[in-house]
């Protein structure tokens, strides 16, 4: 700007000393060239007037400092002359304004220097006896004039470069000044020209523009980022030559990434063999998945090429826990495995049984005994088979009818259905507490009790006694079965519960039942919504504590 | 241009850091397959050499390409020349896996029982790589310096199995082969360690400037 400015104020000052320079010497040359001509004239005149009287001893006698005088005869040869030997002079008969003086009886003219700095003019004027009286003059012109001038007008040059710069300076400065002072973040508050409020308005309208701009992308990056932070999944998305652009919480945990990771390269984070591989799959197939254990859990990576309009933007990496559900996956085989073994066992037993009585070996009176035998295995077939069923209508959850069921009338009820087994095995047993009514499906509550108590008798010491005890609480209902049996140990308490776990597996046979009895209970428990708690001592004895949440 | 360039240098960081990641998978599979004297996983780390050399060409490639046409400075050039000597520690690491692996196929049957300061010592040797790797893959000088560090933990490895070694010939008269083959998976891994470090102190120099003292 200030150089701008500073250009122009130089060139106007240079244009304006310059045509000044033109108009004084256009103007000045000419009339100064006027006078002294008339002057010429003058002093010609004088001296005609004198030649004519007193011959070349006036001519003689004059003082010559500055004009020159010569004197032509008619035929053009020199008589006088002030400045020169007329001898050496050839004849000036051919010059113009000899010629004209010699014509009209006056004559002038101006010839310029072969150098051109000097210019002479002539006046020549005719006497009586027909020669004629020259007077020149030589004078600069007006180059050598301009020429002469240089040097001031330099000196005038420099002040006005001097003058320009600093005026400009200032100048630009005090332009300025109010734009440098403008607040652009408030563009309407500001009380500058009154040229620049269009700008302004503009800037007004942008930065309201920008603002919505920026809440609308805010919004969504909070929106993205409030999703993807609270997915339990870890997703990172790559960009197309495989850099990281965003990657939530759950993924920086799982590949242990810092978040200024954003931006480096995926491998950076995660350089396994299958994670490349799978990359690089996903990169040519458009799609990569495999499974890896990662901090002693599974998970599932799923890698997805991102394509639009046939080209390739990046890639999505996926990453679930599926922990739970290889862990289900394999519970599930065990499940399927354990159950045909133990449909198998007491089919084998029948078979054989039948077998033994089809070939004619067992004898008449031990007929009886096997037939009883094949009776209690396909009876204990049938327990099993009504279990498996039971738990897998459990396992769908399917809907039963609810009622108020008194637990501690089922309880009794129970206990009189097993005192026959309680006293086999010398058990003393007891129904203590309140009522305990508890809304839920009656089969379900019944399995509960009788399972816990069936096991309580089961795995009782002789002359031991298992004591029922049901709590009505405030807002729930507690049903506790203790025990003074053989007892649980501690690692075996959780697993009590899976399907056909036995914590001696030789004991199974000899107690009878199916192993499912305490998945059941487990189950029915939770269709109640209840919670169940083992407390056990080894060679003690259990308590298996069931409570309802009555308020539901 | 400065794009097309750092897009080369993003390529030859992934390229070394993949390279960095195949010399430990066949570390592993070596080590895996001599603690279980699985013959077969054993031959599968002597295929996967060629791809360990193969890479160090492409590697070595890109980088003169990029010295020839980019002529860099400072950190570009530091990190170009570091590649350079890191991909060749990391060739010798590959080759020595494949080395171990070799051994393995010759053992015939010949476990690591009773020779656990080797696992031991593996499992260091592991970890180095490994640290090497990610100190270079976080430009992390203070992890380099860790791995610098733990070299000499296994070279005391190194000296405790062959006085192992040498008790065991005196108590036992074992194999002699064994012995030896044992002596030499040591020195491998004593030589990975090695390379380790060196690779170590190139990412110190690639992002510091400054290589070990001499």
């Amino acid at each position: 700007m200030t150089s701008k400015i500073f250009k122009s104020i130089l060139s106007v000052a240079i244009a304006v000393l310059l045509s000044s320079l033109v108009i004084i010497i256009g103007a000045l040359y000419p009339y100064f060239g006027n006078v002294q001509e008339s002057q010429l004239k003058d002093e010609l005149s004088l001296a005609a007037d004198a030649t004519e009287q007193l011959g070349e001893s006036y001519l003689q006698g004059l003082d010559y400092d500055r004009y020159r005088l010569t004197w032509v005869d008619a035929d053009g040869t020199v008589l006088f002359d002030s400045h020169a030997d007329t001898a050496a002079m050839e004849s000036h008969a051919d010059r113009e304004e000899i010629k004209e003086a010699l014509v009209s009886g006056n004559g002038s003219s101006t010839r310029q220097s072969s150098t051109l700095t000097e210019q002479t003019i002539y006046e020549a004027t005719q006497l009586n006896d027909g020669s004629v009286l020259r007077i020149s003059v030589s004078r600069a012109t007006a180059l050598v004039l301009v020429l002469g001038m240089l040097q001031p007008i330099a000196i005038v040059l420099v002040i006005a470069i001097a003058l320009s710069a600093w005026l400009a300076h200032r100048m630009a400065n005090k332009v300025v000044e109010p734009l440098n002072k403008l607040n652009l973040e408030k563009p309407m508050e500001n009380e500058a020209y009154e040229e620049l409020a269009p700008l302004l308005r503009r800037i007004n309208a942008q930065h309201k523009e920008i603002k919505a701009q920026m809440q609308t992308l805010k919004r969504k990056q909070d929106e993205f980022e409030q999703i993807t932070g609270n997915m339990k999944e870890a997703l990172v998305l790559l960009d197309n030559r495989g850099r990281i652009i965003s990657i939530n919480p759950a993924a920086r945990t799982l590949f242990g990434a810092s978040a200024s990771c954003i931006g480096e390269d995926f491998l950076t984070i995660d350089r396994k063999q299958n994670m490349r591989l799978a990359l690089e799959h996903a990169k040519t197939q458009g799609h990569a998945d495999f499974r890896a254990k990662e901090n002693s859990r599974e998970y599932q990576f799923d890698l997805s090429r991102i394509d639009s309009d046939g080209n390739s933007h990046g890639m999505v990496i996926l990453a679930f826990d599926v922990t739970e559900q290889v862990n289900a996956e394999k519970h599930r085989q065990e499940f399927t495995a354990n159950v045909s073994h133990e449909l198998k066992t007491p089919l084998q037993s029948i078979i054989g049984s039948a077998e033994l009585m089809e070939n004619g070996i067992v004898k008449a009176e031990d007929v009886p005994r096997f037939v009883g035998h094949i009776r209690k295995e396909a009876s204990r077939l049938v327990f099993l088979i009504d279990d498996i069923i039971r738990l897998s209508a459990l396992d769908e959850g399917a809907e039963m009818p609810h009622e108020n069921v008194s637990l501690k009338v089922l309880s009794e009820e129970i206990c009189e259905t097993l005192a026959d087994a309680a006293k086999l095995k010398d058990v003393s047993l007891e129904v203590t507490g309140d009522d305990g009514v508890v809304n839920g499906v009656r089969r379900l509550l019944y399995d509960v009790v009788y399972n816990l108590c069936d096991n309580a008798i089961k795995y009782n010491n002789p002359g031991g006694s298992v004591k029922v005890t049901v709590a009505q609480k405030s807002s729930e209902v507690m049903l506790s079965v203790q025990d003074t049996g053989i007892g649980i140990s501690p690692e075996h308490q959780d697993k009590v519960f899976e399907r056909f776990y036995r914590v001696d597996k030789s004991h199974s046979k000899q107690s009878g039942g199916t192993g499912l009895g305490l998945s059941i209970v487990k189950h029915a428990v939770q269709y109640h919504h209840g919670k169940i708690t083992v407390e056990s001592e080894l060679n003690k004895g259990t308590t298996i504590t069931v409570l309802f949440d009555t308020r539901a | 241009m400065r794009n097309r360039f750092d897009a080369q240098l993003f390529e030859l960081n992934r390229e070394i850091i993949e390279m960095g990641a195949m010399c430990e998978e066949a570390i592993a599979a070596a080590v895996k397959a001599l603690s279980s004297g699985d013959i077969a996983l054993a031959e599968k780390v002597k295929a996967s050499g060629g791809a360990i050399d193969q890479m160090e060409r492409d590697i070595e490639g890109r980088c003169m390409k990029l010295l020839l046409h980019q002529q860099p400075v400072a950190r570009d050039l530091r990190l170009i020349s570091a590649a350079l000597k890191m991909i060749t520690d990391m060739e010798r690491i590959g080759d020595q896996a494949e080395d171990i692996a070799e051994i393995v196929t010759f053992l015939e049957g010949h476990t690591m029982e009773g020779m656990e300061l080797i696992e031991e010592m593996a499992r260091e040797t592991i970890e180095m790589v490994t640290e090497s790797v990610d100190a270079f893959v976080k430009k992390d000088v203070a992890l380099a310096q860790k791995v610098i560090d733990q070299d000499d933990i296994v070279d005391d490895y190194f000296s405790k199995v062959k006085r192992g070694i040498i008790t065991l010939i005196a108590e036992n008269h074992t194999d002699g082969e064994f012995a030896l083959d044992l002596l030499m998976i040591a020195k491998y891994f004593e030589r990975i360690g090695d390379h380790a470090t060196n690779i170590a102190e190139w990412v110190i120099y690639s992002v510091t400037g400054k290589h070990k003292e001499v």
